[in-house]
């Protein structure tokens, strides 16, 4: 990707820009509006109502009417917050959740950066968006944004635990951290992917395949957890908190936080996607294979891996508009008493299963 | 121990009943009116906007007393006796000119209670329930038929009739006083005054 | 000047400017916040230097749990944050003398040590070999750390339980 960037620019330095805001414009943005679309057309559906109709056919141009509404807004910074760290805030949720795209590999082209620790990295960068949340709810002096700011921390912190525990599981099976290598061993055919037990059709095969759907239900609860979804959206709870960490934001700056919790829902449904589901491998074999057409299989892989996470993001929009919120204690109690010893149990089983 | 096995499986368990209940609403039809291209039907005695039918006004301020809150406003003016007003349509003679009959909606609370007091049955609720207005002003609606000139030429009107009429009973006064002089100039001046009138028209 | 050097003054810049700012700074919330900055850029050091996996775990050890304790401990705490910190100078001569000391040790420290300066083969990754170390050579220390580590989650845990009873 970025040798075929450095031939058409001739400079390092204008290819690694490009090649680092390439996801920004070409699928985030894209997938933001879409999605956005997209929920509000299955909340609808889901109610027994239309939803937005009136922009455009079957109102596919609201959510850019709502964009062009959104930057024209005034930008309100309220008189007492802390000027700095309220400005700066969505930039760093925003830099954080977007730093996660760099090492998903969207298909076997284009990888924004192939580090060999990709899933430890995702990881380990999205406690900058963390720490941006606290600095937005404290900077904006307000206690409804302080109080969402803590509590979306304090989840996001607990919910890490069983993510990493699931992680561990996976990395244990595949022995390594990059997310390239995780796709590649679950590559052409469904049977392959990590949820059935990985390649090859060993024993451990069938043994693992179990455990290998409770991690990724346990996983799916977690990540849903951090990126602050319905069932898990205390931190934003409109009936106690108005809007949690970004009640005082407006205009672009509250646009950010917009695009940063759509773009996390796509990286959650991503690493899902990538360590169980087989990340771009097509299901079936390829097109671009039986035809002799080499080009044609970063295309495909492609389409795989944005149709599967766009299926887990509607999956996760599916549960939204099904369930409840959960209370504090609830929450809590859902992932130190149910997630995390089941992730243990089947860390521990899984560990022993690979050792036979 | 067995309660906890028991909850996890009631936790997921719940989950994926409710998810099948959205699934299924996702194919159940949509109950949302698309409002402005479709519109319900109203039922037949709604309570909207008010008409009056100003042919069958005759001015007798009923309604306007009626209202609880006083957004009606009529103002008349007696026509002339040879003026002909026509009559209602439920044989009424009118016998006023409706110079202002105006009805400010932005007041009005639809509780129709000026519509039964009227002896013509010409004000009445409609159906239009679409007049939102950017001008507070603009919801002052005038029904009078009679254009600002015409108004005034009766006002006018009327006044010199009075004015007349005065001059008359003044006159008739004078002539009464002076009836005990003499009778016969009396009548003279009174078919003068009568001449004049008819000219003036 | 190649993109590595741009880079890596961007990172010099901001661990220094940031740290400046964390020692400087009147409001014990904004110095939480500069030291997120110092700490990320330290990570960003790190990735510089290949040592991609201590960069990682800089990053998810120091901003993603240290930082955010603190930030924690500070906020509700509300005491604290209202406390203006005195930045000014107080004890010139045993300060400079204290700080002297150290540069002392640091830079001879520095002139003693044989640095390797021959451009070496960068390994790729150093995860393999990390875990490798840690597991055969350093097995001792590093169990004696997890079982230091469980026992103060452990101690932790009973302490928050018995306030509750
Ligand atoms: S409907 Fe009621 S409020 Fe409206 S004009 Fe008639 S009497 Fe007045
Ligand atoms: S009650 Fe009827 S007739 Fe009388 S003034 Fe009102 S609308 Fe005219």
């Amino acid at each position: 990707m970025y040798e075929l960037l450095k031939d058409i620019f001739g400079n390092d330095i204008i290819a690694y820009i490009i090649g680092a805001a390439l996801p920004l414009f070409v699928f985030i943005l894209p997938f933001a509006l879409f999605a956005v679309y997209l929920e509000r057309k299955i909340s609808a559906f889901m109610q027994d109502r239309l939803g937005p109709m009136r922009t455009g056919p079957y109102g596919l141009l609201q959510t850019i009417a709502d964009i062009l509404k959104l930057i024209q807004k005034e930008d309100i910074t309220a008189s007492e917050t802390d000027k700095k760290f309220f400005n700066l805030a969505p930039y760093l949720v925003f830099a954080g959740s977007y730093a996660a795209f760099a090492a998903i590999p969207f298909s076997g082209m284009y990888i924004g950066s192939n580090v060999d620790v990709g899933i430890f990295f995702i990881v380990a960068i999205s406690s900058l968006v963390v720490a941006g949340l606290l600095m937005a709810g404290w900077a904006s002096n307000n206690k409804y944004s302080l109080l969402g700011a803590m509590r979306s921390a304090a989840q996001i912190i607990s919910y890490e635990i069983p993510t990493v525990l699931i992680i561990l599981t996976i990395v244990m099976v595949t022995g390594t951290l990059s997310l390239e290598k995780i796709s590649q061993m679950q590559t052409a055919y469904f049977w392959n992917w990590m949820i059935f037990g990985g390649a090859g059709w060993g024993l451990t095969k069938f043994l693992l395949f179990p455990f290998m759907v409770v991690a990724f239900i346990i996983f799916y609860i977690s990540s849903l957890a951090e990126v602050n979804r319905t069932p898990f959206d205390i931190p934003e709870a409109e009936s106690e908190l108005v809007a949690g960490y970004h009640t005082e934001y407006s205009g672009m700056k509250f646009a950010m936080f917009f695009l940063s919790e759509y773009a996390n829902m796509f990286a959650v449904s991503a690493i899902a996607v990538t360590l169980f589901l087989g990340g771009y491998q097509s299901p079936f074999g390829y097109l671009g294979n039986t035809l002799g057409i080499s080009w044609l299989i970063p295309i495909e892989q492609l389409f795989w891996f944005t149709s599967k996470g766009i299926f887990f993001v509607t999956i996760q929009m599916w549960l939204r508009w099904t369930l409840p919120r959960l209370r504090v204690d609830q929450l809590m109690a859902v992932c130190w008493k149910y997630l995390i010893p089941y992730a243990f149990v089947n860390l521990i089983i899984v560990g022993i299963i690979t050792l036979l | 121990m067995k309660q906890y096995f028991k909850n996890t499986w009631e936790g997921l368990y719940t989950v994926f009943v409710g998810m099948i209940i959205t699934f299924k609403h996702l194919f159940v039809p949509s109950v949302t009116i698309q409002y402005p291209s479709v519109k319900v039907p109203l039922p037949e005695r709604v309570r909207n906007r008010l008409y009056v039918n100003m042919d069958d006004c005759i001015g007798c301020d009923q309604c306007a007393r009626a209202c609880p809150v006083n957004c009606i406003t009529i103002e008349t003016v007696k026509s002339l006796p040879e003026e002909d007003l026509g009559k209602t349509s439920n044989g009424k003679k009118k016998a006023l000119w409706v110079t202002k009959f105006d009805i400010d909606i932005a007041k009005c609370c639809y509780c129709q209670l000026c519509v039964f007091p009227c002896p013509t049955e010409c004000i009445y609720m409609t159906d239009v329930y679409e007049f939102a207005e950017f001008e507070r002003n603009n919801l002052i609606f005038n029904f009078a038929t009679l254009t600002a000139d015409e108004a005034e030429e009766k006002i006018i009107n009327y006044e010199k009739m009075m004015a007349e009429k005065e001059a008359q009973k003044a006159a008739a006064a004078k002539a009464k006083a002076e009836a005990a002089a003499k009778t016969k100039k009396e009548d003279n001046s009174t078919e003068k005054n009568n001449g004049k009138e008819k000219d003036s028209e | 000047m190649s993109i590595y050097d741009v880079i890596f003054y961007l990172f010099a810049i901001l661990t220094i400017g940031s740290g400046y700012l964390v020692v400087t700074s009147k409001n014990i919330v904004h110095s939480a916040f500069y030291l997120l900055f110092t700490l990320f850029g330290v990570a960003g050091l790190y990735v510089l230097l290949a040592a991609d996996f201590i960069a990682i775990v800089q990053l998810m050890v120091y901003v993603g749990g240290i930082l955010i304790l603190l930030l924690f401990g500070v906020m509700l705490t509300n005491k604290v944050t209202d406390v203006k910190i005195r930045t000014g100078t107080i004890h010139i001569i045993p300060a400079v003398i204290g700080t002297g000391l150290l540069m002392g040790v640091i830079v001879s420290m520095m002139l003693r040590t044989n640095w390797k300066s021959e451009p070496g083969e960068l390994p790729f990754t150093t995860t393999y070999g990390l875990g490798r170390i840690l597991l055969t050579d350093y097995v001792l220390v590093f169990e004696l750390l997890a079982m230091l580590l469980l026992i103060a989650l452990i101690g932790a845990a009973s302490i928050a339980r018995r306030d509750n009873e």
